[in-house]
């Protein structure tokens, strides 16, 4: 009887439905969007860094997973330290810029090391680096910016000329010299991290303990971890981020449904006086109008998880280097953050229509 | 023109005065109702006594203001009196609380009103069902096939309010006040809205549902002629009952 009541009550005012489901949807949306932006660029981040082929990365105290929020870069002479430790074969040093026109890592590298470690580029096009000013980009990158070969690519406010377009998932997607970028950034001899190489793979935790006995206070960090590190909740300037955006998302919802159940609860308040005369318990009516928001919100959220994967494909035909990975772990939690704050949104009113004065109802115009 | 068919004696009268009438459905004792406006204090009713015996149809009649409506809504639980005693069916409701009324009126009471009060959302079926719904003993399908017989709703079952004649609307009230089988039914200004040929319509079911069912009815009017449909007459006047006697 109360689902039909309420099917039949959301029916009646199909705009109001319409647009109370349509601010759920975008409140799912937005939750959806914002963690499946920030776990793709981690991820994506992760698979690249893995891509590089090293054992184990290091970096200064206090550095981020993700090396475009690194802080201050190191020294570079610590790289010649660590290829002196046992069981390690090879040593490249990298300095890290983040080219905000672009929202992209460029990597600064040591060509010999870097191929060392990495086991060398594979070109689609073009060559390795031999001047100054040469970059190499990689194949999305390149098609996503048209980028040919041969052509001049600016950043930071710097002219380079595009020698090679690569394979993706060496850690970056734009690679210069590292004397360039020390140049460029005023950081002489300085790295931002070090990819090291063991001999063996399982002489990893042996040169991991090495490092930290030599660098105590230094990031050491075994790459085999570094995707499950590569999550939201370990970078907690993200996890601020994504919990103020549920924050305004969950307000939205609130707000909307607090909105929509009030207009509604005003307009039925003559139904209201009716259900009282008819003995309906306080309880009784309170369930109504939750069981209608409910259904607003479930509503709400299946429309915003197809508006979720409709954006996503946009975003990614748009601007293809992006990665959202939106996950059904997520896709649940924005469903029930939706249905809370829709719940807590409708209590005062739920609660209004509860304690309505039956005859005064009954006579309300 | 209006016409009751059908004499009904008095509670006083010998013929009706065996043991079913001995104990009233509904007795109210020196019932007063005050409202407060600001520092002023208006009473609407003033030592209001009365007593209504099962299987009686009463009517209420008296000029707008003299506190029919207040009447009805405090016998019918709707409002809490300011002294004195209401006794529904032995329920004291002037010292229940507002949820312990609330049940007494889902068990007890069933009301039809003036404006109809249906569920603009929900078709006639679901407007008589959601009565039987509240009052949580689930579903009656014999009882709300009688109703619906008795009231000649069952080609209209289908229908929203807004699709409905005045007649027909209150027909659904009627059919919801009762099909719960509550003690008293309280019909305020019931056929108010509604031309004349629909008023006798429904006045003549309310008679038919009183002497079908033993439905016990009480009946705000300030027409004479459908007050006459009741088994007697208590005027009303500044809040009090000014003429109890009238006896058809």
């Amino acid at each position: 009887m109360i689902r039909y009541m309420i099917t039949q009550n959301v029916l009646h005012r199909p705009l109001r439905t319409f647009i109370t489901v349509l601010a759920v949807a975008v409140e799912v949306t937005l939750v959806i969007i914002v963690v499946g932006l920030t776990s793709g660029l981690l991820s994506e981040s992760a698979k690249r860094i893995e891509g590089v082929g090293a054992d184990i990365m290091v970096q200064p105290p206090q550095a981020s997973y993700l090396m475009a929020f690194s802080g201050a870069p190191m020294p570079i002479a610590i790289g010649d330290k660590l290829a002196q430790l046992e069981y390690v074969q090879a040593v490249a040093p990298v300095l890290t810029q983040f080219n905000t026109s672009g929202i992209e890592i460029v990597y600064g590298i040591d060509k010999e090391s870097f191929n060392a470690v990495t086991g060398g580029f594979v070109f689609h096009q073009g060559h390795d680096l031999r001047g100054l000013d040469d970059i190499l980009v990689d194949d999305v990158y390149a098609k996503s910016k048209k980028i040919k070969l041969g052509q001049t690519l600016q950043l930071f406010n710097h002219d380079f000329h595009v020698v090679g377009i690569v394979e993706h998932g060496k850690g970056a997607r734009l690679f210069v010299f590292l004397s360039t970028l020390q140049e460029m950034g005023g950081a002489h001899d300085k790295a931002s991290v070090f990819f090291i190489k063991c001999d063996r793979a399982d002489h990893t935790p042996a040169v991991t303990d090495e490092i930290k006995e030599l660098l105590p206070r230094y990031e050491v960090r075994p790459l085999r971890d570094l995707m499950s590190l590569m999550t939201s909740s370990n970078l907690p300037g993200l996890t601020a981020f994504i919990n103020v955006m549920i924050g305004i998302a969950v307000v939205i919802g609130f707000l909307v449904i607090f909105l929509s159940m009030y207009t509604t609860i005003i307009e039925r308040t003559r139904e209201i006086g009716v259900l009282k005369a008819l003995g309906a318990s306080k309880g009784y009516i309170v369930r109504i109008v939750l069981s209608e928001t409910t259904l607003l919100c479930i509503g709400g959220a299946v429309a915003g998880v197809g508006l979720s994967f409709l954006m996503s494909a946009i975003f990614i035909k748009v601007f293809p280097t992006l990665t959202i990975l939106i996950t059904p772990l997520w896709v649940l939690r924005a469903g029930l953050i939706a249905l809370v704050g829709g719940l807590l949104g409708a209590a005062y009113p739920a609660w209004m229509a509860s304690r309505k004065d039956p005859v005064e109802a009954l006579a309300y115009e | 023109m209006l016409k009751p068919t059908r004499i009904f004696p008095s509670s006083n009268s010998p013929t009706l005065a065996g043991e079913r009438l001995l104990e009233p459905i509904l007795q109210t004792e020196n019932l007063w109702k005050v409202y407060r406006q600001g520092k002023l204090e208006v009473p609407a009713l003033r030592g209001v006594s009365i007593d209504i015996f099962p299987g009686e149809f009463v009517s209420i009649m008296g000029p707008s203001g003299c506190g029919k409506s207040t009447m009805l809504h405090v016998i019918g639980g709707l409002a809490q009196a300011t002294s004195g005693r209401v006794l529904l069916d032995g329920n004291d409701l002037t010292t229940m609380s507002d949820s312990a009324r609330t049940l007494l009126r889902r068990h007890k009471v069933g009301f039809v009103f003036q404006r109809f009060n249906l569920l603009p959302t929900l078709d006639a079926y679901h407007n008589i069902t959601l009565a039987q719904h509240i009052h949580g003993n689930g579903f009656d399908p014999h009882r709300f096939q009688v109703v619906a017989d008795l009231l000649g709703l069952s080609g209209r079952l289908k229908h929203k309010p807004s699709e409905l004649s005045g007649g027909e609307q209150q027909r659904v009230a009627l059919a919801r006040a009762i099909v719960s089988e509550p003690k008293i039914v309280l019909a305020d200004e019931p056929t108010g809205n509604l031309d004349t040929k629909s008023s006798e319509a429904v006045l003549g079911l309310l008679r038919q549902l009183n002497q079908d069912l033993g439905q016990t009815i009480v009946m705000i009017t300030h027409n004479p002629e459908a007050a006459a449909y009741g088994h007697r007459v208590l005027h009303m006047r500044d809040g009090e009952v000014v003429d109890g006697s009238s006896v058809h």
